[in-house]
């Protein structure tokens, strides 16, 4: 038998011995082909398989763009959703505050207070002095109660107490200390800061209502400046002492001068220093009284003077605890409270108009922008990790089947 | 191949079911020979060919001109399913067994030819498998050293240094069986 003759010939011999499809299986493809080559039923059975199929079916393009749509319709709605349930603090805007929609904590006791001395006794344009010093700042607090604190703006309200010396409390104060046995009443420190915007042409007409109301309270102006001009430029300020059971009223009538742009209330126990002190004073009464009896029966001379020098050193010392015990009570009756009016163009004329001013859309716009911004760095400080790992499997999973296909033909 | 491919506007933009249509009736029966010659087995090379034109069907927008010719991507993904088909049957052992149909001889041949023709495919037999698949690729399918290249992931040169090898180790495995 001959070879082949040369590579012509061969390939001639390969090329008759190509395989050929059944008449029968082309026709049926044909008509598969014709019928757009709709999957067979037993390989769709898995709706995750048919939604695998379709996506993989997908441009790229048009899937990455849908990908793209969803990721900010996302964003958006997690925006909105962070928007609403965010509470703000300084908003002169979306969500304006009224004086009237303020609630205000009513006194619940009344306690007298002495020294009242130049309350609103002050005009525009001067400089007010207290005629009695502030509150003691100087004791040393051992067990206060956490400081209770509120923003207005938030819609938050700090503890309801009003008077400086309370009947009771919430348990969170009757509970817990040293000193809770001994609370049938509780010492309280409070204090407010309130900012109120107005018209730089009201600025003196409010701070005269300030007065007012620091008068109607029985308070004490600390000191007071107040300042014309135009918006921005004018503006006052009050350092105020008033009395702890009007606190609530005095608080309210400021919100009614002009409208509130952000108010803080603090409280402050100090029920533990007030009865340590007590006790001390107590204690140092006794010694007194015995260094008396020691001065009566004293026999000599030098046992005498060195009685008396007991003596004097022991009312010494009894005079300072008793100027502490004032100093706390003072603090417990007045109540610090810091007033300053604004005439900030963004919060004074939208405050009086109750509008909306484009200042205010663009600081809701870049609030909002910036919301924004913190959700896609949040979503993507999830998905780029996640989106690393699945990247890394799917390479991974790819090289494998690749590996798979070489082996299976070799 | 009369028919014509039915597809959605939404699926698909119109000129890539005409280029598909081309492409089915110029490919069918040069896949078949393809996927025939790898799966060794005329009816899982059926199963295979329908899947590979399905997958190429459902594919078909995603084809990137830039990439290479429209019947090297339709190889390509008749080689992966092939290559699927026999991890899947695990038939790796068959690829050396000589399938029956392409053993056949045609009655009307003479003695001479048939015998020329079975030692042409015992050589073919003992070929690698990858220079099989070279031969299938370029004398069953017809496709051009650039598309084979393409199929195989080879600069074109590197593939028609390995087919002219391939050849040539098949000249000398039937001359020597001659």
């Amino acid at each position: 038998m001959e070879p082949f003759r040369d590579d012509t010939d061969l390939i001639a011999e390969l090329r008759a011995l190509r395989p050929t499809p059944r008449p029968a299986f082309a026709a049926e493809l044909d008509e598969r082909a014709a019928a757009g080559f709709t999957r067979h039923p037993s390989r769709a059975s898995s709706p995750l398989a048919n939604l695998f199929a379709r996506l993989r079916a997908v441009p790229p393009r048009r899937l990455a763009l849908s990908a793209g749509a969803t990721a900010l319709a996302a964003v958006a709605a997690a925006t909105v959703v962070v928007a609403v349930g965010e509470p703000r603090s300084d908003s002169a805007s979306l969500t304006q505050l009224s004086p009237t929609a303020r609630p205000v904590s009513p006194p619940t006791s009344e306690s007298p207070v002495s020294g009242a001395a130049g309350a609103g006794s002050n005009g525009v344009s001067s400089t007010a002095k207290p005629s009695s010093s502030g509150a003691g700042t100087g004791v040393q607090y051992e067990a206060a109660d956490p400081t209770v604190t509120g923003t207005a703006a938030s819609g938050e309200e700090s503890s309801s107490t009003s008077a400086g010396r309370l009947g009771g409390v919430g348990p969170s104060a009757v509970g817990s200390g040293p000193f809770a046995s001994n609370a049938g009443h509780r010492d309280v420190e409070r204090s407010a800061e309130m900012v109120l915007g107005t018209d730089p042409a009201e600025i003196g007409s409010d701070a005269a209502r300030v007065f007012d109301a620091v008068h109607a309270a029985n308070g004490i102006v600390l000191s007071s400046s107040v300042t014309g001009g135009a918006a921005g430029d004018a503006g006052a300020r009050f350092d105020l002492l008033i009395p702890a059971a009007k606190l609530g009223d005095a608080l309210a009538d400021f919100s009614a001068i002009g409208t509130v742009v952000s108010r803080h209330e603090a409280t402050d126990d100090i029920t533990a220093p007030t009865v340590r002190i007590g006790e001390h004073l107590r204690d140092s009464r006794a010694t007194i009284d015995g260094l008396l009896v020691q001065l009566a029966g004293a026999d000599t001379d030098s046992e005498r003077a060195e009685v008396e020098a007991e003596l004097r050193a022991e009312r010494r010392h009894a005079a300072s605890l008793r100027s502490q015990a004032t100093k706390l009570d003072r603090r417990a009756n007045l109540s610090r409270v810091s007033v300053r009016i604004v005439t900030d163009p963004g919060t004074a004329t939208a405050d009086q108009s109750g509008g909306w001013s484009i200042g205010d859309a663009l600081d809701d716009a870049g609030h909002i922008l910036g919301i924004a911004a913190g959700v896609t760095i949040v979503a993507l400080a999830i998905l780029v990790p996640l989106g690393l790992i699945a990247l890394l499997v799917w390479l991974a999973n790819r090289a494998r089947i690749r590996r798979g296909r070489e082996r299976a033909l070799t | 191949m009369d028919g014509t491919l039915v597809a959605t506007a939404e699926e698909a933009p119109r000129e890539a079911d005409i280029a598909f249509d081309r492409l089915y009736r110029s490919s069918r029966d040069d896949v078949y020979a393809y996927v025939a010659s790898l799966v060794r087995d005329a009816a899982a090379a059926e199963d295979v060919t329908a899947t590979a034109f399905e997958r190429a069907y459902r594919k078909r927008s995603r084809f990137d001109p830039s990439r290479g010719e429209r019947r090297a991507w339709l190889f390509g993904i008749a080689r992966n399913a092939a290559l699927d088909e026999l991890r899947r049957r695990g038939r790796q052992a068959e690829l050396a067994a000589e399938p029956a149909d392409l053993a056949s001889v045609p009655a009307h041949e003479s003695a001479e030819a048939s015998e020329r023709r079975l030692a042409l495919n015992a050589a073919l037999t003992r070929l690698e498998p990858r220079e099989r698949e070279l031969i299938a690729l370029k004398f069953f399918a017809g496709l051009a050293n650039a598309e084979i290249a393409a199929v195989l992931g080879l600069s074109e040169s590197n593939a028609g240094t390995r087919l002219h090898r391939a050849v040539t180790k098949l000249r000398e495995a039937c001359d020597g069986a001659l």
